[in-house]
């Protein structure tokens, strides 16, 4: 009996050490990145995810949407491709992820979370050289953390990627109208999915034309997405490709309830109050700008807006005539053939 | 309309004290001696516990009996004892995500169980442990202040976490493996990113009485 309850407390010792060492272990190997490191800056220890082939010592920063995406979420056909020119870094942002720490809901703000990219470009400086260079690329929301990280320090980045980027999310919610309007005009005439876009119609008759609120907003935010899933269906987006992320990755209720905390936080201060417009002209690192012609989340009016006020006398604009919001997924080869040649030409 | 409020509660008055008359004859409750040696009134548990899809790990405890009685009450015409305890109670824990490492803590507890065992040796409780703590151990982790990075020793951090479990069970009295527990378990961690965050997790494991003889 004794012999086999010290039996029991060995493997129950050797189990404990089996995972905290699989908890702890790094894999930084320059040719092949496998590595989670966590930036702890005021108040928060934030994840990021370092993968990819960082030989040239070049790695590219990304900046998940929402605010409360996940860093992760970018993985899939586009990213695979590009960790194989260099090293990509998934960051989850403060409060969003599998991010945590202690602060207060005032301590928030847009210029803290542009601190905290800067703080992680230190970070990766530390243990990779402070050789390495950087490019900066956000999605959605990230695409307003992307502007304001630049404005604060835009010398650290060789270039900016802007996909489907809010950089003005004040003036969004008069967008989604007028893009809402156009684009069940032209599906109507086209014959597509008619009943849905009469609902859109609808649908705008019963939000403030004149006064933005979050309700309003997160009706019309939810319309696009909706919008874009009909769009799919009539076979003007192609279908997202799957495995973005994996399940076992994110513990789906943190990730929730950091989601709604964060949004909480941040909306009142985005939704109809941000806008990066006016001094985009103060970016003027080389910029490549990505968007999804059926983006209804993010119209196409921001990619022409952003073109025109970036500052870089290096820019480009690319449409992705099959996509929506998210053409990472939805026409992956494209996608990362255009980051890689933006990478290469600027590095 | 005053005497009416009155004849309401003095019915709902003798209702309640009939009711609880009736209860009373039905319903006999009779404290247990309990045995005076600390070991006789001490179970451990060892078990998993985890999320299933994100972090897992392992569960150790004890539990000190510290009241027992046995409630015998008729129903449908048949004599029914069920034993209730209440139980001092203390975990240990470690649990990790093994895709993701971002995810690992280790947590104790401590508090009270109640728990009802009726002759089959089925078993319900009701576990609260107002005195918890959650620590997570972070991977390499660097920290920022201006423009000094510094690695962290030993990186994570602690929450207070207090947990509410309801479980199911069996006893096999007189055995070494004195039964097994199955336990849905809420967590709070606070302070968790201005806020508290929930946490839900599954238990499943083992008690042990080394008191107990037969195996």
């Amino acid at each position: 009996m004794k012999q086999s309850f010290t039996i029991t407390i060995k493997i129950m010792f050797l189990a404990f050490a089996t995972l905290f060492f699989n908890a702890c272990s790094n894999d930084h190997t320059l040719s092949n990145l496998d590595a989670t490191v966590f930036v702890r800056h005021k108040g928060a220890d934030m994840p990021a995810y370092i993968k990819g082939n960082a030989e040239e010592k070049l790695f590219l920063i990304t900046l998940h949407g929402g605010p409360g995406g996940l860093g992760l979420g970018f993985r899939g056909n586009a990213f695979k491709q590009i960790e194989q020119n260099l090293g990509v870094v998934y960051f989850d942002q403060r409060g969003s992820g599998l991010s945590q720490g202690n602060y207060s809901e005032d301590e928030v703000t847009i210029d803290l979370m542009a601190e905290d990219v800067l703080a992680l470009v230190k970070v990766i400086k530390r243990i990779y050289g402070e050789d390495s260079r950087f490019f900066l690329l956000g999605h959605s929301w990230g695409g307003a953390l992307g502007p304001a990280t630049l404005l604060q320090n835009q010398s650290e980045f060789l270039g900016w990627i802007n996909v489907d980027g809010s950089h003005n999310p004040k003036d969004l919610y008069f967008e989604y109208i007028r893009n809402f309007e156009r684009v069940a005009a032209a599906q109507i005439e086209l014959g597509n999915s008619v009943p849905f876009w009469e609902s859109v119609y609808d649908e705008l008759d019963t939000v403030d034309q004149n006064l933005v609120t979050l309700d309003d907003f997160n009706r019309l935010n939810r319309l696009a997405f909706d919008a874009e899933a009909y769009l799919n269906d009539d076979g003007l987006i192609n279908n997202e490709e799957t495995g973005n992320v994996n399940t076992s990755d994110y513990n789906v209720l943190t990730f929730l309830w950091n989601l709604l905390k964060i949004q909480s936080i941040l909306d009142d201060d985005i939704i109809g109050q941000l806008s990066f417009t006016d001094r985009l002209s103060e970016i003027s690192i080389p910029s490549l700008i990505l968007w999804g012609r059926y983006d209804m989340v993010v119209p196409e009016f921001y990619a022409q807006e952003a073109y025109d006020n970036l500052g870089s006398s290096e820019k480009r604009l690319v449409f992705f005539e099959r996509s929506g919001h998210s053409p990472i997924f939805t026409e992956p080869n494209l996608f990362a053939d255009e980051v890689i040649q933006f990478i290469n030409q600027n590095k | 309309m005053r005497r009416k409020s009155l004849l309401i509660f003095s019915f709902l008055f003798q209702f309640t004290f009939l009711c609880y008359g009736q209860n009373k004859s039905e319903n006999q409750t009779a404290n247990t001696q309990l045995s005076e040696h600390f070991w006789d009134r001490t179970e451990f548990k060892a078990g998993l516990v985890g999320t299933v899809f994100w972090s897992n790990g392992l569960s150790i405890g004890a539990e000190y009996l510290w009241k027992q009685n046995e409630k015998t009450k008729t129903r449908r015409g048949t004599l029914r004892t069920n034993t209730h305890q209440f139980l001092f109670n203390g975990n240990l824990g470690f649990v990790t995500n093994f895709s993701s490492k971002t995810d690992t803590g280790a947590y104790t507890n401590f508090g009270l169980t109640w728990r009802r065992t009726n002759k089959k040796g089925k078993q319900f409780h009701i576990e609260l442990n107002p005195l918890g703590y959650y620590r997570t151990f972070l991977p390499e982790t660097y920290e920022v202040i201006g423009n000094e990075v510094d690695k962290v020793f030993l990186p994570g951090r602690g929450y207070y976490a207090p947990s509410l479990s309801v479980g199911i069970g069996k006893q096999r009295k007189g055995k070494v493996r004195s039964g097994s527990y199955f336990n849905i378990n809420y967590t709070m961690r606070t302070p968790y990113n201005s806020g508290a965050l929930p946490t839900f997790s599954l238990q499943y494991g083992f008690r042990f009485n080394f008191k107990n003889k037969k195996q």
